[in-house]
């Protein structure tokens, strides 16, 4: 066993000691990976953890390094990326991706990405057509 | 300001290109001569307008010494993400890849470490 692999092991025990918790979070994350689009409350996902909500967002938040509601984001912003990269209209993204509204879409997508959605599907066409 | 390229230290450049392409599965993406070695990076397949690798020739003779103490300690250089860690696993098997650590999960996460035969450990890491 190496420095590395001896380090691993032991924080491995002391940041992660109750498996079935690791499990919860695990399966939440993978709920939300399928269910981003179905316009679900953050409390929607703690049910799936069998979690309170509160309990839900601070261990995520542990587990990952990010909340849950930024990883809903990031989620939907990979899939709006999908969807207008194969062309499709920025409306039909923003509904399909569960965003509230094509401002809030925009606005979300801009930060991440820094484009809007509009260009991003232009600029995606323009490669597509290289 | 944006994160283009990021490095790694390797004995021998062609060496190195020839496992980065040929086993892990990246793409050169430029190979610019400078005198005795070049600027040379490969991208992901599947992001080839991504992040760049440089991989680094080790010039700076205190590197190697640097390099070896991590090598030795079992201490990856950097870490690259997979979506199948153990497929990814057996597949590097079969091409002869040396692992000092199996698919192992720590928490939400599952990582393995493989000796690039370029003086490095790489991690491979897939989120759960």
């Amino acid at each position: 066993m190496g420095f590395y692999s001896d380090q691993f092991h032991q924080l491995n025990g002391e940041l992660y000691p109750k498996e079935y918790l690791t499990r919860q979070l695990i399966q939440a994350r993978h709920f939300m990976e399928v269910h981003f689009a179905d316009n679900m409350s953050l409390a929607g996902f703690a049910r799936e953890a069998c979690l309170s909500k509160f309990h839900f967002i601070r261990l995520f938040k542990t587990y990952y390094g990010y909340t849950p509601h930024q990883h809903l984001i990031s989620v939907r912003i990979r899939e709006a990326r999908k969807l207008l990269s194969a062309n499709q209209p920025v409306a039909t993204v923003c509904a399909q991706c569960g965003f509230e509204s094509i401002p809030s879409f925009t606005a979300l997508f801009k930060r991440s990405t820094g484009l809007t959605p509009a260009a991003f599907r232009e600029q995606a066409q323009k490669s597509n057509n290289r | 300001m944006k994160i283009t390229v990021t490095s790694i230290l390797v004995d021998d450049q062609q060496k190195a290109l020839q496992f980065y392409t040929a086993i892990l599965g990246f793409v050169k993406k430029r190979e610019v001569p400078l005198g005795e070695y070049s600027w040379l990076t490969v991208v992901s397949k599947e992001e080839q307008e991504g992040v760049e690798l440089l991989l680094e020739p080790m010039a700076f003779a205190p590197a190697r010494v640097y390099q070896r103490a991590l090598f030795d300690a079992g201490i990856p250089l950097t870490s690259f993400s997979v979506d199948d860690i153990d497929k990814e696993y057996e597949r590097l098997l079969r091409a002869g890849v040396t692992f000092s650590m199996p698919p192992t999960p720590m928490g939400p996460v599952k990582v393995a470490v493989l000796d690039d035969t370029c003086g490095n450990n790489i991690q491979l890491s897939q989120m759960l």
